[in-house]
């Protein structure tokens, strides 16, 4: 099981990647941006990919719809700020596997995470 | 000519942020560092009211335009980086700044989606420290300051909106 992370803040990706060690994941590759996940992405073959949608030179929608352009089958969980109806449904269209809204509680991402993770395995 | 109307519209705009902002923030508070925080007062903001030592600064655009803060004391700000990852910090750090800046990311985020007829978008956020260091609102903005008083400490919640 690869993951790949992808969040500007050092803060929320030492969150996620202590959640998803707790899960058994250790192969995960950390990326501060989209353009920087999509250099990893384009790269090395991922199981999962957790993303956030704010953040600077490739956000994560634009990173969303360049990975469903190459690959419509990985699984990629927006995990974000944004909330509003409007945003879910865009990033839905755009291809989106699942959505968590920030702030979350660890009971909440391990639960999102756990899930993907069954599935990717 | 009046400039009566805009600042109307604007103090109307930024006090109808001030639920959404205040419920964000004890949400976020409770998720990320186990702790509510009470509101302890609520003002409009004067020119030269003092901040805390750091201060995350968050814009918001859309059908209204605005600026948030999040404000609060060194001691409050490391330990925001304790709670959030267990990294003790006893001065105020590149880590200790992006924990800040996230949670304030968080509390704007948690905010505007309570106003969504707004369609409003948020920026990254900045993260500004030192004593008495100056944040402008825009001259027809008056901003609002609502208090809290957390486990962490004393913090400040600054919010001014405008139309567009």
């Amino acid at each position: 099981m690869k993951v790949l992370l992808v969040d500007d803040s050092t803060t929320m990706r030492i969150i996620q990647h202590r959640c998803l060690n707790v899960l058994g994941i250790d192969d995960v590759v950390e990326a501060e941006d989209g353009r920087q996940a999509l250099t990893h992405f384009e790269q090395t073959a991922f199981d999962v990919v957790l993303t956030d949608w704010n953040m600077p030179n490739m956000d994560g929608l634009a990173l969303l719809k360049e990975i469903r352009s190459r690959n419509r089958e990985v699984p990629v969980v927006m995990i974000t700020t944004e909330a509003e109806r409007k945003r879910v449904v865009t990033a839905i269209q755009a291809g989106v596997s699942d959505y968590l809204v920030k702030p979350f509680t660890p009971e909440d991402l391990k639960a999102k995470l756990q899930k993907w993770v069954a599935a990717g395995v | 000519m009046t400039v009566s109307a805009p600042n109307a519209r604007s103090s109307q705009l930024t006090a109808e942020y001030v639920n959404p902002l205040i419920v964000a923030t004890r949400n976020v508070f409770a998720a990320m560092l186990g702790c509510v925080p009470n509101r302890t007062g609520l003002r409009l903001r004067s020119a030269d009211d003092p901040r805390h030592e750091v201060s995350a600064v968050i814009g918001v655009t859309g059908k209204a335009v605005g600026t948030i803060v999040l404000s609060l004391s060194q001691q409050a700000a490391c330990e925001v980086l304790q709670r959030m990852i267990g990294t003790e910090a006893a001065q105020i750090t590149g880590e200790v700044c992006d924990a800040v800046g996230e949670l304030t990311n968080m509390i704007a985020g948690a905010s505007k989606a309570q106003l969504a007829k707004y369609e409003l978008s948020i920026s990254l956020p900045n993260v500004i420290s030192g004593n008495n260091h100056r944040i402008h609102f825009p001259s027809n903005v008056r901003p609002m300051v609502i208090e809290f008083e957390s486990e962490i400490g004393p913090l400040t919640i600054e919010v001014g909106f405008t139309g567009v």
